[in-house]
């Protein structure tokens, strides 16, 4: 079976419509990202306090909200986390502009406003020791003996608890405590009468301080820059020089299409996104060079021939590699899109969409602003000699 | 089956069982990063300039000290407000021997300007010094408590242009709360007479005729009930001078206090122990304030001659009094600290993660696989082994490489399956347009390879540079992300060249005359 067998399309002819219309995108890319709406940053480059949280039913937002604007931190924002089934929430607190330990005072309010304050272990926010030290006080086993001879006693029921709630993610109430394996039935009464379920668990907790969000700033905008410089010049090197300008004016292409895609769908920009944006840049180079090496072999099989024309060859030649490879890549990424959750889910977005752009500018920028280059030194080359 | 032939495959088999070796078992070879397993990673910064501000304080305090024993106490001695010095006026009788010396013996770090006033500010090499120490000290002590508490594989590293951070990671905590308090702990314990204690601040001061003693302090306390409920605040005038400090313990741990509540109880070093026992034995009767971190703890009532213990009381969990024993083994902090990032994935959210990630990989892979198996047929088996044998080889080297594992760098293992057969794509494209040309199989197939590879070369290279790029500007988790995307990729050079050309070539070495092929 084939796809694209033998095809003629006459990519190159059009190539004026086609450069035009991405220079066009570009500068609406461009004015969206500077004169627009702008970058929807994450918290890894804006800053600010972002928990992850699981409640055991649909939280009540409002509340949520007016709790945590009681402690005057900040500007609050909340959005739903994965599938609505999950009663998941990212929380937001926008960067007080100075640096501390913002999660802890946000969790305390949290607390405060949602869980009975009382003394008892709080079995979605503690950990196994906490666990274990709270049965180990109560003693319902009546092991008794040293503080440490009734916590050996009560650690692996602790671990158990812990366990079961790494795979619910949140402890609804007494019911899930039939589940733990090892559990005694008096540190299952004791716990179901006097440790505190609560309203939440915390998932993840990030908290990035103006300094540290600079800092992934300016080395973001470093490792896009310089990733791209590196291509230019690894191009230049294998290739001619007007292969390396065509390569990254595609990357550039690339890039700016995608960032104007982030922003119109409101997506943030954090680390994961651009580190989809590098990897992006190394995708779309690799179609390139796949092109460009075909050139080249053309170049030296025809002599004579207008490059337009051997472009035109080698696009169609490589077609069917180009498509296929890029299907299958963007086959993976959908499976990422679709199955790898909310976490990876900006990443996997930036691909989905940069894959396609990526194809698109493989056959459409970078041949023909190799070409334009090359037809510029070529022209300037005879002039010269004229003289 | 030829020789050459025979030793690939060695060579393959070879590779494959290290790889197999290596990746096995799965949970104890692959590391696991902190957003798959949990974990906590803080970034801190060690406020370098209260150490600074301390040893100019300590300086202060000693040239005061000289002056006024020798019977010319300073007019005025006070610190330089937004620089690392101070300034002093010395008693107008002060005979010029006398201040050179407290200056030669006092204030060798220091820069000295001689005037009516004498400014001295400290040295910028002993400050960059001071600030130095600060840090080790700072790293030192975190370990030291990260140690004691026990935590499995932590990472502790000095960072920063100014050298002044410290990064923190620890997999596996499952009560960041508590960590992050026990990190921060200034820890700072001192044992102080107690002057006077008052329910407020202006009583207290009355109590003492209106005015501050010069070598006196006010701290507050808690005030607490009978069952540990705290219902008020009491303030304490307290010497400044401390009978003695944290600095002079030699161990602490938890314990009970005599209605059976946890304390934390310590014994002090001989030094220690000197200064206490003869304080406490001309003393008894008195009162005096344990201070932590610049609160009263308790004051108790001195009953009898204390020689190298004592507890401390007063409203603690058993977890709190452990974790303060902890904190005072392990040190006080020269300097207070501050959280610069924080980032805590917590157990439920790294296991869900992971299952989704295997869950993506999967389907993906099974994509794949399909496609390939219906696009090129029998190519389509060559490719996929090829594939599978990737992902293994990339498992094994995950395991060499002790690389962590992170949730991007799953998507950087699904992201090479896709790009793995790219080399296989370009090769098989290849061979069939040889195929078409008129070649014969054999030769295609040998064309095919051989054309095939710059291509293949050169855009797995650039992919790899830019995933180079990306594991220097990544945060851990993207770190993983390179690492197994340029594992992934330098493997599939092996697997889709090598391998893939290896199976062809079994193939075709099998029949006499091959006219056709699966392609």
């Amino acid at each position: 079976m084939r796809f694209f067998h033998g095809t003629h399309f006459q990519f190159m002819k059009y190539r004026r419509f086609w450069v035009t219309l991405s220079t066009l995108l570009n500068l609406v890319a461009i004015s969206l990202i500077l004169f627009g709406p702008g970058f929807k940053y994450g918290v890894d480059f804006a800053g600010g306090t972002q928990l992850t949280m699981k409640f055991k039913s649909d939280p009540d937002v409002a509340r949520i909200r007016t709790s945590l604007e009681n402690i005057k931190l900040g500007a609050v924002t909340i959005q739903r986390f994965d599938e609505p089934e999950r009663h998941e929430l990212l929380i937001r607190l926008q960067s007080p502009g100075q640096e501390g330990d913002f999660s802890a005072r946000m969790i305390t309010a949290l607390d405060q406003e949602f869980n009975a304050q009382t003394a008892a272990t709080r079995l979605n926010l503690q950990g196994v020791e906490a666990v274990r030290d709270g049965l180990a006080q109560a003693d319902p086993d009546s092991v008794g003996g040293t503080f440490d001879n009734r916590r050996a006693h009560y650690e692996p029921m602790a671990s158990g608890l812990l366990k079961l709630r790494k795979e619910m993610g949140i402890l609804n109430g007494p019911a899930d405590l039939d589940r733990i394996k090892g559990l005694s039935s008096n540190a299952k009464r004791h716990l179901a009468d006097n440790a505190r379920f609560g309203e939440f668990a915390i998932l993840a907790v990030d908290n990035v301080g103006p300094a540290v969000g600079k800092d992934l700033r300016q080395k973001a905008t470093y490792a896009v820059g310089f990733s791209l410089l590196a291509m230019l010049v690894y191009i230049a090197f294998r290739f001619h020089l007007p292969y390396g300008v065509g390569a990254i004016a595609a990357l550039v292409h690339d890039t700016l299409i995608t960032l104007g895609v982030l922003v119109v769908t409101g997506r943030e920009l954090d680390i994961p996104a651009v580190a989809a944006l590098l990897t992006l840049v190394g995708f779309s180079v690799n179609d390139t060079v796949v092109i460009f090496d075909r050139i080249r072999e053309q170049l030296k099989l025809h002599r004579g021939k207008p490059l337009v024309e051997i472009m035109d060859v080698a696009i169609n030649q490589t077609l069917s590699r180009t498509i296929i490879t890029s299907g299958l890549t963007w086959l993976v990424v959908i499976a990422l899109f679709l199955f790898g959750g909310d976490v990876i889910n900006t990443f996997a977005f930036v691909l989905l969409i940069g894959i396609i752009v990526g194809s698109y500018s493989t056959i459409y920028i970078a041949s023909p602003t190799a070409l334009w280059m090359t037809n510029l030194l070529e022209r300037r080359k005879q002039s010269r000699r004229r003289r | 089956m030829q020789r050459k032939l025979m030793w690939r495959w060695v060579l393959i088999g070879v590779v494959t069982a290290a790889a197999v070796f290596f990746m096995l078992p799965l949970d104890k070879r692959i590391h696991l990063g902190l957003d798959l397993r949990g974990g906590i990673h803080l970034v801190l910064q060690v406020n370098t300039q209260d150490a600074v501000r301390a040893e100019v304080d300590d300086a202060m305090e000693r040239v005061r000290g000289d002056l006024t024993e020798k019977g010319f106490a300073p007019v005025s001695l006070q610190r330089l407000p937004e620089s690392n010095g101070f300034e002093f006026r010395p008693a107008p009788n002060t005979p010029a021997k006398t201040l050179e010396k407290v200056i030669d013996d006092r204030l060798l770090e220091f820069k000295v300007e001689r005037g009516v006033a004498i400014t001295a500010t400290l040295r910028p090499e002993v400050t960059r010094a001071i600030k130095d120490m600060a840090v080790r000290q700072g790293l030192e002590t975190i370990r030291n408590r990260i140690d004691q508490f026990g935590v499995a594989e932590p990472l502790i590293q000095r960072q920063g242009i100014e050298g002044d951070r410290i990064v923190v990671q620890l997999p596996g905590v499952d009560d960041p709360a508590r960590v992050k308090d026990l990190i921060r702990a200034t820890a700072f314990l001192e044992i102080k007479p107690v002057v006077a204690v008052a329910p407020t601040q202006e009583t207290l001061l009355a109590s003492s005729g209106g005015e501050m003693p010069e070598d006196s302090e006010i701290v507050s306390g808690d005030v607490e009930d009978l069952e540990g409920r705290v219902t008020g605040r009491e303030y304490y005038l307290l010497k400044k001078a401390s009978v003695v400090t944290g600095r002079d313990l030699r161990t602490a741990r938890r314990s009970q206090d005599e209605y059976g509540q946890p304390a934390v109880s310590f014994t002090l070093n001989p030094e220690g122990a000197t200064k206490f026992s003869t304080y406490t034995g001309a003393h008894i009767g008195d009162r005096m304030a344990i201070v932590l971190d610049n609160k009263v703890r308790s004051a108790p009532v001195i009953r009898g001659h204390i020689s190298d213990s004592g507890i401390i009381e007063g409203n603690f969990t058993v977890q709190g009094a452990e974790d303060l024993a902890l904190v005072l083994r392990a040190g006080a902090l020269p300097a207070s600290i501050t959280y610069l990032e924080e980032r805590t994935v917590g157990p439920s959210l790294g296991h869900d993660s992971i299952i989704r990630g295997l869950r993506a990989g999967l389907a993906g892979l099974v994509a794949v696989v399909l496609f390939m198996l219906f696009y090129y047929r029998g190519a389509g088996i060559n490719a996929n082994v090829a594939l599978i044998l990737n992902a293994v080889l990339l498992l094994g080297a995950l395991g060499v490489f002790k690389a962590t594992l992170t949730l991007p760098g799953i998507a950087g293992i699904i992201l090479t399956i896709g790009m793995a057969v790219d080399s296989n794509v370009l090769i098989f494209e290849r061979i069939r347009e040889e195929l078409e040309l008129g070649k014969t199989v054999r030769n295609a197939v040998d064309l095919g390879f051989q054309k095939a590879l710059s291509a293949i070369i050169d855009s797995n290279l650039t992919t790899i540079i830019s995933a180079l790029f990306l594991f220097q500007f990544g945060t851990g988790p993207i770190k993983g992300f390179a690492v197994t995307l340029t594992i992934g990729l330098a493997i599939s050079m092996f697997t889709a060249v090598f391998v893939s050309r290896s199976i062809f070539e079994l193939i075709l070495s099998r029949r006499e005359r091959v006219t056709s092929l699966s392609i």
